[in-house]
Order: C-alpha cells, then structure tokens, then sequence
C-alpha cells in the first residue's frame, strides 16, 4: 500500500511537472507553430531569476514576478527581432530559436558562470500524506499546476482571448479580416508562453540542476511529450507528459536513471518516426 | 558543383604548404578544424543539396572516432588498420543510410521531425557513450590513442588529414555534380513531383545520409590518432550543434563554404575564447542573423570567388536514352479497372463506388461538374489518396494502395492541374529529370552519361513547345502557359503507357490551348500509348475523345461516345442543375 501510495505520487508529481514544463511550448509551438528551440533556455532564465532573489536575500515569493518579468521581456525582444518575421515558416523558426537559444546559454554562462548553483526550498519538511512522509513542497507544488491547468482551461474555453486565439490559429487571414489584431494577439501569445516557461523554471528550481546547460533536457522532453500526445489539446498535453513521465519512473524504478533517460528517448524516437501526429492520430 | 583544375589545385596546394608558411602547431590546430570541415560539407550535402537537416551528424564522427581509437589502441599494423578505417567509414554510413530508410520511407517531405530524431540519437549515442565503461571507457573517455604508424602526429599527420580532404572533396563534388546531386535538388525543390517520375525520394535522401555519415565517419577515424582521446563529447548534441553553425555560417550551399566556416570560427574561437567573454555570444548572433538575412552564409556573400572552383561539368557523348520499361509489357495494351472503388477522408465519401475500366488505347475523357471526385480518382489510381473499398488494377496488377513511384514504374504518368515542375533548375535540368525517369539505374546516378541522353520525343516536343529550347532559363521564372507545356512536355517524355491530365488546358491562351489540343492528339496517335484527360471544356473533348465518362458525387454517371453523352438524361439533369 505504501509503496502504491508512493509510485503513484512520484508519477503524479512527474506528470504534473512535465505538464507545466511543457505548457510554454504547447501555447507556442502548438498554437503559433513556431518551433521553439529556446524553451528550455526561458526555463532556465526562470530558475536563474529564483537565484537572484535568494542571492539579493528576498524572499523566494519575489522570485515569480521577476521570472514573469523577465522572461516576458526577454521573449518581447525576440518575438519583435526574429519570430514575427518567421510565423509560419517552422523550419526557419527551429534554426533562429536555437541560435537564440545559444545565446541566452552562452549569456547566462558567462553572467552566472558554468557552476551548478543550488536553491533553497522554501518549504523544507515532508508531511504524512496517505501513510507516507511526502515532501511538503512537492505537494504544494502539485496542487499549485493542478489550479493553474484548471483556471487556465476554463479562462481558454470561455474568455473572448480565448476564442480569438482559437480563430487566429484555425485561420490567420480570416481572423485578421474580421478585425482581430493577429499580429499583436501573436505576440501576446508567444509572450505568454515564454513566460510559463519562465514560472516553470522558478517553482522547479529549488528540486533540480541548475546551470546553464540545463534548458536542452527540458527542451526535448517537452517536444517529446507534444509528439506523444498531439498538438493543439490539453489532454494530449496531459497524456503525453503522463506517458514520458511514467516510462520515466518506471524504468528508473526497474533499473536505473539512466536507464530511464535510455527509455524515454526510445519511446520519443518511435513515436517521431511511426506516429509524429501523436497517439490520437488515426493514420 | 564542379571544380576548374588551376583554381582547385591552387587552393590544395595552399593547404599542403600551411606548415611551411606558419608553423606546425598552427597546422596541427587547423588540422582538427579541417576534420570539422569534413564533416560539415557532409552536412552541407544532406542541408544545402536536399533540404533536410541533420542535427546529430556528431554520432557518426563519434562513432568513427571510436572504431578507430580501437582499432589504434589494439596496435595492429598497417594492413589492419586500413580495413578498421574502412570499418569506421562503413559502418556510420550504414547506420546513417537505414535511420535514412527508416524515417523518410514513412514520412514524405523534410520537416522538422528527421532533425528532432537526430538530435535524440544523438543523446542517445552520448549516454550510451557515457555508460558503457568497458567499452568506450565511459566518461573519461577513451585515452592513451597512439598515433597512425609512422606518421608523426605534430608533423605529418596533417598532411593525412589534408589528403582525406581532397578526396573526401572530390568524391563529393562528383556525387554532387552527377545526376544524383541533381535529383537531390529536385528533392528539395519538389519531391511530390519527382516520386511521380518513377523516383524513390525517400531512398535517394537516405543515400545522400549514408554518404554525409560516411565522410563523418572517416573524419571521425581520423580525430582518434589526431587527438588521442575520444570522449563522449565526440559523439554528442554540442558538438552536433556546432558542426550546423558551422556549415551556416560558412555556407551550406557548397563544399568550399563549410569548411571556411569551421577553420574561421575554429581560430577565432582559439584566440579569442579567452579574451573576449562574449566570444561565444557573438557567433550565436551571427548564426542567427545567417538564418534571417544570409541563407547562403559566406559562401553566399562571394558567389564570384566561389565560381572560380565552378567548372562547365564535362559531358558524355551525346547518346540515345535506352527505352524505359522495357520488361514491363511497354506499349502493350491497356488494362485499367476500377472495381467499385471507394475513397473517405472523415465522414466525407469522396468516391462512392466508382466502377469503370479501360481496355483501348487512345484519348478518355472524365468530365463532371466541381467536386464529383475526377482528380480524387486519379489521385488514389497513383497512390496520392488512400484506398477504402474496393480495388483497381492495371494490367492485371492490383494498384490498391499504390505509392506514387510504383505507380510511375508501372508506367503510369501524371500530370497536375497546377504545373508542377523544379523552379529552381533550369530548363534543361527540368527535362534531364524527365528523360532520366524510368530508365536511369543506381550507377548511371553516379554516371556523367544520362547528361547526354536524347529521345526522338525530346526533338518532337522541342518542335512543338520553342519555350523547351530556352534551356539555361529557370524553370520558375516561365509564364504558365510555358510551365504548363514544361510540365506536360516531362509527363510525356518519361514515356507513360498510361497519361493521366488534370485539365491540362487551364491558364492557357487560346492559341497555346490550340497547341496543346494538336499536341496531344498527335502524340496519342503516334506513340500507342493511353490518355485519360480530366476536362471542362467541352470544346476540347470533343476535339480529343470519342470516349467520355461523366462522374457525379464520387460515382460513374455516365459512359460513352460524346453524342450518347449528350443524349442522356441523367448527365443533362445533372448539367442542367436539377434534382441530385
């Protein structure tokens, strides 16, 4: 039982963790199309920004508004520079965002230096939960991604944001003869999606490796989980990550984590090759 | 792209004399880079030439550097050691030639996909690197590589390695040049269109791989004795990122232009890595400017200079092309069936049942009004749409679920609504295309001969079509009407027994539609072979056929001689827009 309790809290936390890894480059790959090879890097910029707020000693709170900041302005500036002369264009989008993301590596590296830096937990201590002592951080963690989906899902299906993202994405010039501004909703919704990426990067930071190396893991576990699970939908999304992230805690349980590591690009590569439209594809 | 002698041998003497004129440190530094080099014109083939990317080419160095490293490390002598060199090229390029067959045999087109499954393979082979201790030596590496026997590793290696370079050059600037480079172009350009012409895209790509990682591989062999020590770096995602940058920056479009790119970034990062902090910053903006403004990179900026190492290719004699399918029953008679055939995408049934055959040569013309599923036909008849119910045959040969390249090597020709030709080749390389379809073998890809070939349709087609003559003009800069006789003209000249035209009139003048009509109706009363025209204009079937069948909503409405057609009922209601 305890050891069902604690699987099945690893896989929910693995899954929740991913999903809002993911959750950046789903609005900005899977809405805007734009290939987004820098996405681990604004994970990274949020983790460094958890950094500065716990080296100025501030507390740890600060750091979401100064990752938001950040990041929304760092993907302002390269939306501006680079994407929005490339929409629609993903081949392109794929090449500059890495040269992109290079630079935001390189330019953290030298700021930051090459070290790992550690981050503190503000929430050190475990509670009983289920009969087993679980991190108290990873549960508030998890509980925080669960209200964030759900409030975002509700704000997507209702708001008047909402339905004219969904018009620009199905078709741009229709939408933008109807009076949508898409040029400035795209930059809006690019904005958005480097930013989550950016509270991703600050609410794990305190839990993985930080350096700035760090973002090329997320990067491709995320395109992986968007391959899985399709484009476009929050389940896919969800059952995506739920299948990285419980191959990953399995096979790591079985053997070890590189063995996990070894089975995720497995699956991640049959699935590019056999069924790159995702699970729920019907070819 | 071809190399003039003066200009060439100039340049690799530069090279041969570098120790002289610098010295050797400089040379055993620029040595690693020229490595590099090799592998981004590797690249450079694969990107600039076929217009897929690879983001993992560091494996197959990797891989090569390893099998190499054994081999040095296990002191065998030189008459091991060439065939573990011959290993360490053979098996990368393997490796690269069945992901290549893998991966594009399911998934048409370049997208982003193929990158993405490199770059995995690539970690990949870095974590297996990593863990397998026993045999790479993990994470430290595998150290303690002695160099090549009797080549002084801070001496004469380098002149090893400049000697690979030239080769490795050569062979690829004839695989370039051949009639495989130019298919590798059509490849980026149109693939569609080429696997219509008989042409396995999927495996030309893969081939163009498997050469990339052989190059990469005999690079790769080459890094063990120069280094000494092979660490998974070599194989890994870094190194894979770098050696794109590289080719970018240095320009993808040739061989030259890589290499550039690889020994310039290559030096200026020794000098300047420790310097200038932000050394590494300023070549992730010129990478990205490169993308945005400069898809040529360097090489692009000196197209001139670059021309000098461009010679004229030299050509066969001019010969005449051997007959396409010959085996095949060529220009025998027609047999083709559709046997209640039904076709969905979704809810919507775009064929419904469609029965007809044809068994008589001569022009057949399909007519129905918009949406009654004629291209849809034709489409799933050549393999472009998948197959629900039912069957169709040709010459007694199931075509159920067909590819479009089977279908072209059954002998069937297609020509699209909207021309579709190879914007980007002239119009001579467009008909090279067309005449080497169906008839040219795996060698003769390699071969400069099928330059050279002529068919007695090719001077028939040029009398008729004078835009045809105009050979050095890009195709993608003809009027429609001209690329609608180019792209007629190369449906014709791969010699179908079976033309299928997608109203081939449309766009045209009223003169250049008289030419067209003249054209097909000699060209089908000479050559045996069997038209099915799709067709609005009644003017022009009449003209052409005496056999039509009417479709309507995805089914045969009608079947006969144009007065039996007028005479029905069921296509006048229909024509007329009454009850459906």
């Amino acid at each position: 039982m305890e050891l069902v309790a604690t699987y099945g809290l690893n896989f929910a936390y693995s899954t929740a963790t991913l999903g809002l890894i993911v959750l950046g480059l789903a609005v900005v790959f899977g809405l805007l199309g734009v290939m987004n090879m820098a996405h681990g890097e604004f994970v990274m910029l949020g983790a460094y920004s958890a950094l500065m707020v716990q080296q100025a000693g501030l507390p740890y709170v600060l750091a979401i508004p100064l990752a938001l900041f950040v990041c929304g302005a760092f993907g302002w500036l390269i939306e501006w520079s680079v994407i929005r002369h490339l929409y629609r264009r993903p081949f392109d989008t794929f090449l500059a965002t890495w040269g992109i993301a290079i630079l935001m590596r390189k330019g953290v590296e030298v700021t930051f230096g090459r070290e790992y830096q550690s981050i503190d937990q503000s929430l050190p201590g475990t509670v009983e939960f289920f009969g087993i002592d679980y991190p108290a951080y990873r549960l508030v963690l998890m509980a925080l991604i669960v209200a964030l989906f759900a409030g975002l899902f509700v704000w997507y299906q209702r708001s008047n944001t909402g339905a004219r993202i969904k018009a620009m994405v199905e078709n741009p010039e229709l939408a933008a003869a109807v009076g949508i501004d898409t040029a400035r909703l795209s930059r809006a919704t690019f904005i958005a999606g480097v930013a989550t990426a950016g509270l991703a990067g600050v609410l794990l930071a305190p839990l993985v490796r930080v350096e700035p190396y760090m973002g090329l893991d997320y990067l491709l576990n995320s395109f992986f989980i968007l391959v899985v699970g399709g484009l476009g939908t929050l389940e896919g999304l969800l059952t995506g990550s739920g299948i990285i992230g419980g191959a990953d805690v399995v096979i790591s349980a079985i053997f070890d984590k590189t063995a996990g590591y070894l089975g995720v690009l497995t699956i991640s590569i049959l699935f590019l090759w056999l069924r790159p439209d995702g699970i729920f594809s019907r070819r | 792209m071809a190399f003039s002698r003066a200009a060439s041998l100039a340049l690799a003497a530069l090279l041969l004399a570098f120790p002289f004129l610098s010295d050797s440190f400089t040379a055993y530094q620029l040595g690693l880079y020229l490595l590099y080099g090799m592998v981004a014109q590797g690249i450079a083939l694969c990107w600039g030439r076929a217009g897929f990317l690879p983001l993992g080419q560091a494996l197959f160095f990797g891989i090569g550097a390893y099998l190499a490293g054994a081999a040095l490390k296990a002191g065998v002598g030189w008459a091991l050691l060439v065939p573990a060199f011959a290993v360490a090229c053979l098996v990368p390029a393997l490796l690269a030639g069945l992901v290549g067959a893998l991966v594009f045999n399911r998934q048409i087109g370049s997208g982003p996909y193929f990158s993405l499954i490199t770059l995995a393979l690539s970690m990949l082979g870095f974590q297996l690197a990593n863990s397998l201790n026993g045999v790479t030596g993990g994470f430290n590496g595998m150290t303690g590589i002695p160099g090549l026997p009797g080549i002084d590793t801070y001496e004469t290696l380098y002149f090893v390695i400049v000697g690979a370079l030239i080769v490795s050059t050569l062979l690829l600037a004839h695989v370039m040049r051949a009639p495989f480079g130019q298919l590798l172009i059509a490849v980026r350009e149109n693939e569609e269109r080429l696997q219509f012409f008989g042409f396995r895209t999927s495996m030309l790509k893969a081939a163009a791989f498997a050469i990339s990682g052989g190059v990469a591989g005999l690079a790769g062999a080459l890094y063990a004795p120069h280094q000494g020590i092979v660490t998974p770096q070599a194989v890994g995602f870094l190194l894979s990122a770098e050696l794109v940058i590289w080719t970018a920056v240095g320009g993808r479009f040739g061989l030259i232009g890589p290499v550039v790119g690889a020994v310039l970034i290559g030096f200026m990062a020794a000098g300047l890595r420790d310097t200038f902090r932000y050394w590494e910053v300023a070549v992730a903006l010129v990478f990205i400017a490169v993308v945005l403004r400069l898809p040529g990179g360097i090489g692009g900026l000196f197209p001139s200079v670059l021309r000098l190492f461009a010679g004229e290719a030299e050509l066969g004699k001019s010969g005449i092309a051997p007959h396409p399918l010959a085996e095949r029953g060529h220009r025998s008679a027609p047999d083709l069936r559709f046997d209640a055939v039904g076709v969905s995408m979704g809810p919507v049934n775009i064929l419904n049942g469609l029965d007809f055959a044809i068994s008589r040569t001569g022009i057949h013309c399909i007519i129905g009004p918009n949406g009654a599923g004629k291209t849809s036909a034709l489409n799933v008849l050549t393999g472009r749409l998948p197959l629900a119910t039912g069957d169709i045959s040709w010459r007694g040969a199931s075509l159920a679920n067909t590819r479009p390249y089977i279908a072209a090597r059954s002998g069937i020709g297609r020509k699209f609504q909207v021309p579709s030709i190879f914007p980007e080749l002239t119009v001579s390389q467009n008909i090279e295309i067309a005449v080497w379809a169906n008839r040219l073998s795996a060698r003769e890809m390699f071969s400069m001969q099928p330059y050279a070939w002529t068919t007695e349709m090719l001077t028939e087609l040029r009398q008729r079509f004078p835009s045809l003559t105009e050979g050095e003009k890009s195709a993608g800069s003809l009027s429609v009407g001209q690329r609608q006789m180019l792209d007629f003209s190369m449906t014709l000249l791969a010699e179908p027994d079976l033309v299928l035209l997608d109203e081939p009139c449309a766009g045209l003048s009223a003169e250049e539609t008289r030419q067209m009509i003249e054209a097909i109706a000699a060209i089908a009363a000479e050559t045996q072979a069997t038209f099915i025209i799709i067709e609005h204009d009644m003017q022009v079937v009449e003209r052409l056929s005496d056999h039509v069948l009417v479709m309507h909503q995805g089914a045969l409405l009608a079947n006969g001689t144009m007065t039996e057609i007028r005479a029905n009922p069921d296509v006048k209601r229909v024509y007329a827009g009454g009850t459906k």
